[in-house]
């Protein structure tokens, strides 16, 4: 197929369809191009899908027309060794009161809605196309080629949307050309098949409520996390790891979710669940200083391809920077269009757009997370403290009770050293 | 969960053409190998007898682990599947 379109936006996932959405809607002849045979497909996340206040605006009943599960109302925190768990878990009643706070969902579900709002406000949406190069004209990036469907389609300005590995930025020279294996992390989730009523009383929840876990300590020494979130009436339970850090471990992404999943107190919460799926995606985990340069000639870039994620270690944040991010890329080259001029230097009003945006903001404020969470006694020495001063806070054994400070100090020497325990303090001080 | 299983849980549509092709090559002289490791689909397995590295793309997720990870870039080609092929994930 060949086209002529006024903008082409590369990707049909949270970023690129909220892009092509925001154009459509602002009268542009705009085609989305995915590689699936529909949009969401290639997608997996954890996860849980947080306020998205760009989208609200335009779809003020937004949380009644998307396709959710349900509704986040615990969240957890908990510490894992071997054969102990220390958990917290905060259930606050504003997170049971709308607008609520945040939902679980299945990307290919509600990537595919988005799409498909983009489609009815005038969007052209092509799946099944897989866009290989940039086509050039006088030097400027003027479209691009299709494999899978075969073509080339044309337009003066292109919004690359196409997630972490962004190969379309780096074929625009905007990304550097090989990732640091120490800013990037995979993930990789078992959706577990669960009975909503047994996932109710395991849980605790009634109605449509959620629940939503983070564990840490549960991958064997290698940097990383766990995740266990409520669907309607699914389990998703999974891993994540930093690849430097996996890739000397010498250990593998199965073993270790295996692991998880026989760990004792994990398989109490997933016991009788059985495996549906089973997924891997990669997160741009380097905040702020991985991120590419935003615009090129004729070239925006949005969501996980602009490395737009915020992982503090408790949370992930990446659809709704996607979502906003692609939204402002699309208010951009609105604008940009009105003028015909498709320069890098007209284009910086995305940039603009983007610093007064909570996106910038938020990535800038927590610029020095990733290197708080490149400090390996994360992720199996402090669990283990944590364990280990509970159970002695609780343990009777007939003899005097230890001081609780004593104890304390007498832990964290062992495990962690006073010295350390001062310095990690102070970093986590320094990064959040 | 077994991951030699993997095609029982989760969907693929095979492309004859790879969409991955690995230089042997530049693999023998790899003293890392994070990909054999790294990889969530078990694609990549060495064998030291032989001295050979068998890469199967079929259960590939497309998750772009072992771009990542090669640093000797052994990759004669790394791309998607084309358009419609390869990983299809139903409620992930
Ligand atoms: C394990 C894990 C857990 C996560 N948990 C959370 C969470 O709890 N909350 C949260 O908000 N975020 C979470 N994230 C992050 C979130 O998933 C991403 O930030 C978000 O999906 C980014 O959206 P995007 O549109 O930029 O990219 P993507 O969602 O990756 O979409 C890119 C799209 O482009 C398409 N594409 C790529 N290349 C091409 C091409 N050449 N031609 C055509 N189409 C192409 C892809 O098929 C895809 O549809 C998690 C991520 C992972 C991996
Ligand atoms: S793919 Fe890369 S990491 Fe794997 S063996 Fe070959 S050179 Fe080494
Ligand atoms: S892309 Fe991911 S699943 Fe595919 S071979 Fe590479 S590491 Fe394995």
């Amino acid at each position: 197929m060949n086209r002529n379109f006024q903008a082409i936006v590369v990707g049909a996932g949270p970023a690129g369809s909220a892009s092509a959405l925001s154009m459509a809607r602002a009268g542009l002849d705009v085609a989305l191009v995915e590689r699936g045979t529909f949009p969401g497909e290639k997608n997996m996340f954890g996860g849980m899908l947080h306020r998205l206040p760009g989208l609200e605006e335009i779809f003020p009943d937004f949380w009644d027309r998307a396709p959710l599960e349900r509704h986040i109302v615990k969240k957890g925190v908990s510490f894992l060794t071997g054969d102990s768990s220390f958990n917290t878990v905060i259930e606050p009643g504003s997170f049971d009161r709308t607008p609520y706070n945040g939902y679980t969902i299945f990307r290919p579900r509600f990537d595919n809605w988005l799409a498909q709002e983009a489609v009815n406000a005038g969007a052209t949406l092509i799946t099944s196309a897989t866009v290989d190069e940039l086509v050039y004209k006088s030097g400027r990036p003027d479209g691009v080629t299709i494999v899978g469907r075969q073509g080339e389609l044309h337009a003066p300005v292109i919004v690359a949307a196409d997630g972490v590995l962004s190969f379309l930025a780096k074929k625009a020279g905007l990304r550097q050309p090989v990732f640091d294996p120490g800013q990037i992390a995979v993930g990789v989730k078992a959706l577990l098949d669960m009975p909503r009523e047994l996932i109710d009383e395991r849980f605790g929840l009634a109605r449509d409520q959620g629940f939503a876990n983070e564990f840490v300590g549960c991958t064997e020494g290698v940097r990383g996390g766990g995740f266990l979130y409520t669907n309607y009436d699914s389990l998703s339970i999974g891993l994540v790891f930093h690849l430097g850090s996996l890739r000397t471990s010498g250990k593998t992404p199965y073993d270790l979710l295996n692991e998880f999943l026989k760990q004792p107190q994990v398989a109490k919460l997933v016991r009788g669940g059985r495996i549906l799926e089973y997924s891997a995606h990669l997160i741009p985990e380097g905040g702020y200083d991985m991120m590419p340069e935003l615009t090129g000639d004729g070239i925006l870039v949005t969501g996980d391809a602009a490395a737009l994620c915020n992982a503090t270690g408790l949370n992930l944040e990446g659809i709704n920077l996607a979502v906003e991010s692609g939204l402002l890329a699309g208010k951009a080259v609105a604008e940009v269009c009105r003028k015909g001029d498709f320069s890098k230097r007209s284009l910086e009003v995305y940039k603009e757009l983007m610093n007064e945006s909570h996106v910038m903001k938020d990535l800038k404020q927590y610029r020095k997370a990733p290197h708080m969470l490149h400090n390996d006694r994360i992720y199996s020495a402090y669990p283990e403290l944590v364990c280990q001063i509970m159970e002695q806070i609780y343990r009777i054994e007939g003899t005097s009770k230890k001081n609780l400070t004593k104890l304390f100090i007498q832990s964290a020497k062992e495990k962690i050293g006073l010295g350390n325990l001062a310095a990690d303090a102070f970093s986590a001080w320094r990064s959040l | 969960m077994n991951i030699v299983e993997i095609f029982d849980f989760t969907s693929f549509n095979i492309d004859r053409e790879p969409h991955i092709i690995l230089n042997q090559d530049i693999c023998k002289g790899c003293d890392v190998r994070g990909c054999t490791n790294c990889c969530p689909a078990n694609c990549y397995s060495w064998s030291e007898a032989e001295q050979k590295m068998t890469f199967v793309y079929d259960g590939c997720l497309e998750c772009g682990t072992c771009y990542v990870v090669c640093q000797r870039n052994a990759f004669t080609r790394w791309r998607y599947p084309r358009g419609g092929f390869g990983v299809a994930y139903r409620m992930t």
